[in-house]
């Protein structure tokens, strides 16, 4: 007998159980998962499951809870993943509810517990049953019904007392996708035409360029001329980036923390006549996913796998007149394209992390050149880590000033500008510009 | 140890009807582990001497996830069954075709080791399921003859087109 082929439905709580349990990153537990590499036609399938559960998780097992009628033992947790993924697919998803049961309960088999069919089965139709009376519950739990975690609604009432409802409905929508034009190719228009001639309807955006919003999310290699060069993948919030820098000919520019390398190729593609670009990475396994960008798009940069607070071991003593200090952040910014940080993220998280962040900002004040400037950027749309970082830094160093952003997008905080997430359709992101005087 | 070839339906060999094993001697031995070796390399969980056109009675099982542990049965003969459950089974002799068949749920069956010791025990879910499959092998069974003559009929259309094609690229 053959083994029994694994079933979509396993393959996908599994994936949840390790984000869960193990706490890593849903997009590391989609590849480090064998089945899931192997899984065919039926990976789109179990990569949607996957994102809307992280998306509706704590929802969705606070609506288990309600239904079980004694605790899943600890031993048999991955029942408890089994049926908050089929509680996925019958709220968010157009699958028929027979078909979903069905499938559910197929699988306690697939996985050799075939015992627990009766319990799984009883849940999900009494969910189907009763979801009219559960569903208006939610209303009472304002952690299950937005699906995110109480420290973060608690924190974004407290930073954007008028907007927290719309960031939280927006942090559960679909991302959008946005192409960068690599200008070296095309002017954005005839990309565009590119586009109409393989059918895949886009526009072009504000702010940006080399924008485009895609109508529709597409496979990267769908789209014409991407191995080639002609266009990225970047959200158009970080494209703004490049053009904060104010870039000038023959500038010594630095982009720290630069993997994955969207916004270093964005300076690249856009200002040719720089003197230099040092890229900088910590993470050898990132800083190779950074120069297979810049190698697709045929672009040169001086790459540092270092850590940039060892100063000396990647830094000649020749000062920059830009610094592009993309810093590590909670990332709550981007939670519709990464609705894991929902599940993984602490309060605790962001303290230690912005204690990274002020040390980058000092360490790195030290390699700018008087009048230079460095562009301070995180997806995150918590103060702690944005305007109370710039204040701090500004009111402890007297050779720094803030360069006022002029821009339609965004809110100007006092102390760099805030895109929360869903203004204008862009992620949560943060930027601010500092200038050294003499 | 030797990795053996496993025929696939509707190679006509499938039907031989197996028999009993007189005694376990070395070369029984042998058998039973080229075809443990063949159903792992194969990523199979179960495998009927039949298959690798062998008419003895012996089969191989591992269920397990880890693949350490395996079970061999020679002889093995079912005494009771009870209950009735259906579950989607595939057959390394039928490659990436799986359907669902009804089998019985408990089962009472016996077998001898390698060690000629006679084992009387119990079984349900996979493991009983599985020995259900193998023994039908050992006489001339396959779990496809349970289906529908009409999806039968389809399927051998279906497996002679492939084989005809892969020739074709050969």
């Amino acid at each position: 007998m053959s083994s029994r082929p694994i079933s979509s439905r396993f393959i996908a709580s599994q994936i949840i159980e390790q984000v869960i349990e193990k706490k890593i990153t849903l997009s590391i537990a989609l590849h480090n998962n064998e089945s899931f590499k192997n899984a065919g036609k039926d990976k789109a399938l179990i990569q949607e499951i996957c994102y809307g559960t992280s998306r509706w998780y704590l929802q969705l097992e606070h609506i288990l809870n309600q239904l079980l009628e004694k605790s899943i033992k600890k031993k048999d947790s991955r029942l408890k993943y089994l049926m908050i993924i089929g509680l996925y697919q019958l709220l968010y998803m157009r699958i028929p509810s027979h078909a979903v049961v069905s499938e559910t309960v197929e699988t306690c088999k697939n996985i050799n517990m075939g015992w627990a069919k009766g319990l799984v089965n009883a849940i999900l139709r009494r969910y189907i049953r009763e979801s009219d009376k559960l569903d208006p519950l939610l209303g009472d739990n304002e952690a299950a019904q937005t699906s995110h975690p109480h420290w973060l609604i608690e924190q974004l009432k407290q930073d954007w007392p008028d907007e927290w409802q719309k960031i939280l409905d927006a942090n559960n929508q679909r991302p959008p996708m946005y192409l960068r034009v690599n200008q070296q190719h095309h002017a954005r228009d005839s990309y565009l035409l590119k586009l109409k001639e393989v059918e895949i309807e886009a526009t072009a955006t504000p702010y940006s360029k080399q924008g485009l919003l895609l109508k529709q999310a597409t496979d990267v290699e769908q789209l014409p001329g991407f191995n080639a060069g002609e266009v990225s993948v970047q959200e158009l919030a970080a494209q703004l980036a490049a053009g904060l820098l104010d870039l000038k000919s023959g500038q010594n520019v630095l982009d720290a923390c630069a993997a994955p390398g969207g916004k270093s190729a964005h300076i690249l593609e856009t200002q040719t006549d720089i003197n230099s670009l040092t890229v900088v990475e910590k993470d050898p396994r990132r800083a190779e996913k950074l120069s297979e960008t810049l190698n697709r798009l045929n672009l040169d940069a001086i790459m540092k796998v270092s850590d940039i607070n060892e100063l000396d071991s990647w830094w000649d003593k020749e000062n920059f007149d830009r610094i592009l200090l993309d810093a590590p952040c909670s990332a709550t910014g981007v939670i519709r394209r990464h609705p894991d940080i929902k599940l993984l993220r602490s309060a605790k998280d962001v303290n230690a992390i912005c204690e990274l962040q002020k040390t980058l900002l000092n360490t790195l004040w030290r390699t700018l050149k008087s009048n230079g400037l460095l562009l301070y950027v995180t997806c995150s749309i918590l103060k702690q880590e944005n305007s109370d970082v710039i204040k701090e830094f500004i009111n402890n160093n007297n050779d720094c000033m803030l360069k006022p952003i002029n821009a339609q997008w965004g809110i100007d905080t006092g102390y760099g500008r805030q895109i929360l997430t869903g203004q204008d359709n862009m992620d949560g992101f943060f930027y601010a510009c500092l200038e050294k005087k003499c | 140890m030797a990795i053996l070839e496993v025929l696939h339906f509707p190679d006509n060999r499938l039907r031989n009807k197996a028999i009993a094993v007189e005694s376990i001697c070395s070369e029984i031995k042998e058998i039973a582990k080229n075809m443990l070796e063949t159903m792992y390399a194969e990523s199979g969980i179960g495998l009927a001497a039949t298959q690798v056109n062998i008419a003895k009675r012996i089969i191989v099982l591992d269920l397990s996830e880890e693949k350490n542990e395996p079970l061999i049965l020679v002889n093995p003969v079912i005494t009771k069954l009870e209950g009735t459950e259906t579950s989607r089974e595939g057959c390394l002799s039928v490659p990436d075709y799986y359907d669902t068949v009804e089998r019985a749920e408990h089962i009472e069956f016996n077998y001898k080791t390698l060690d000629n010791q006679l084992v009387k025990t119990d079984s349900d879910g996979l493991l009983a399921i599985c020995v259900q499959h193998e023994i039908d092998h050992l006489d001339g069974k396959l779990f496809i003859d349970y289906l529908s003559p009409l999806k039968r009929q389809r399927l051998k259309k279906k497996i002679e087109k492939q084989e005809k094609q892969e020739g074709k690229v050969l």
